[in-house]
């Protein structure tokens, strides 16, 4: 916008009265005062206005096709020339009305980039931040692992006694692995069991107490070893440290309403993924069972002794983020059919310590 | 009209005060201006994508505030002051208030 000051003369011709003149893209508005002291206004469009430059006076006359005899009169060159050049902007491909097909095209455009942000959202980042954690020594791993134990305060209520059977337990199973498992029995009245990075498998004792027989504390104990040796807890980590940044370049600082949608469908993706490493957990767990010929139905027993612990219905929180029970008790079924079963008599010694 | 941060301007007298006016533009720069900005900051430099859009609101702001001057008659407006405020949830769109006296010469 620029403003002039002028001389309006109306189609009457009754005299030229002093204005100000304020030019926009499209039009512009002529502002003075009558005999009378009343306000008035007075809007020209640019493109009806012809400008000509009056050498007499030095300055640039106006007109408008649309009110014939009235004339604009404005001081200097400079304002012929602004609205001059505001015509020949108007001309230009970008301010013409688009054609439907345009629009299409433009609307085509628009979603493939949307879809190309949303692919990169949900296949390009996750792989990508995948593969960086796989790249993380396990000395790295384990610092993760122990500054996210001795944040969650846990180490005062340790069961010591429990946790030295478990880990000769463990020990007995000789499980191969660049790992140093320690495994920890915490006092507690959740039932659940968790794999931190690096190596360390917290145990509740409710969860303990829930385990009748040695193949079933076999199982759990190989099912979280699984979580560390395939690394799924620095890859979740990785994965939602990733999705975090590219969603937070995205949208900026999230605000509230966005904040609170953006974050459920963030959480509701990394709970489907979480089920796949679950699903792994269990596949490569029952595959460590059957090794050492140990009876894969400790999945199954384990599985539904956690069910009736938890009540019918009710699922602990150990199955918050894993695949329904059934289902992983057909494929633990499915998977276990081959396996021969042979007692153990020294990891059923250790266990029998437990109770 | 003669728009100027000033309260009295050289060698002009005022002959009628029209009262106190103000403009504001709310301006949010879209999705993609975001995108940019947001690598702008992780990677340093000036963000010419948002400069432009301040720049865009103050124009549109004190272009309103020559309208309603104009409306009232006048041909200046004194004392003319221009606020910046980020508005909007996480700050995300822009506000510019034009506050002046419009007045006659």
């Amino acid at each position: 916008m620029k403003s002039y000051f002028g001389e309006y003369q109306n189609a009457q011709g009754t005299g030229a009265v002093e204005s100000t003149v304020l030019i926009f893209d499209k039009n512009l508005s002529i502002g003075f005062r009558n005999a009378d002291g009343s306000n008035a206004m007075i809007s020209w469009l640019l493109k009806d206005v012809e400008v000509i430059h009056a050498f007499s006076s030095q300055g640039t006359k106006l007109t408008s096709s649309k009110h014939p005899g009235a004339t604009l009169t404005i001081k200097g060159k400079e304002a012929g020339d602004f609205i001059k050049e505001m015509q020949a902007e108007r001309q230009k491909p970008w301010h013409q009305k688009s054609s439907g097909k345009e629009w299409i095209r433009n609307g085509l455009l628009l979603l493939t980039l949307l879809g190309g942000l949303f692919l990169l959202y949900l296949l390009i980042v996750p792989w990508l931040s995948e593969k960086l954690a796989t790249k993380i020594s396990i000395k790295t791993e384990k610092q993760l692992g122990e500054a996210a134990y001795n944040a969650m305060g846990l180490a005062g209520q340790e069961d010591t006694a429990s946790s030295y059977i478990l880990n000769e337990f463990f020990q007995e199973m000789d499980v191969p692995t660049a790992y140093d498992i320690k495994i920890t029995v915490v006092n507690d009245n959740m039932v659940n069991a968790f794999a931190l990075p690096g190596g360390r498998i917290v145990v509740y004792s409710a969860l303990l107490k829930e385990i009748n027989s040695y193949p079933e504390l076999a199982a759990l104990l190989s099912h979280e070893f699984t979580h560390v040796n395939n690394k799924h807890s620095t890859k979740s980590i990785f994965r939602k440290l990733g999705s975090k940044v590219f969603l937070g370049l995205l949208f900026g600082r999230f605000g509230t309403v966005t904040s609170v949608v953006v974050d459920h469908a963030d959480n509701l993706k990394s709970l489907k993924y979480s089920r796949k490493l679950e699903k792994e957990a269990d596949i490569d767990g029952l595959a460590l069972l059957a090794k050492r010929g140990i009876d894969p139905n400790g999945f199954e027993d384990l599985f539904t002794n956690l069910k009736t612990a938890a009540g019918g219905d009710a699922m602990p929180e150990f199955f918050g983020s894993h695949p329904d029970i059934d289902k992983r008790i057909a494929y633990v079924k499915e998977a276990g059919k081959t396996i021969v079963i042979k007692e153990d008599e020294k990891l059923k010694g250790i266990f029998e310590k437990l109770k | 009209m003669l728009v100027t941060t000033t309260s009295t301007v050289d060698g002009k007298q005022v002959q009628e005060y029209l009262g106190v006016i103000n403009a504001q533009s709310i301006i949010g720069a879209n999705i993609f201006k975001d995108i940019f900005a947001g690598l702008r900051d992780v990677f340093g430099g000036r963000s010419k994508t948002y400069e432009k859009v301040l720049e865009q609101a103050k124009e549109d702001a004190l272009r309103e505030l020559s309208e309603k001057a104009q409306a009232l008659g006048a041909n200046g407006i004194l004392g003319v002051d221009l606020d910046f405020e980020t508005i909007g949830s996480g700050g995300s769109m822009l506000m510019v208030i034009a506050t002046g006296t419009a007045v006659r010469f």
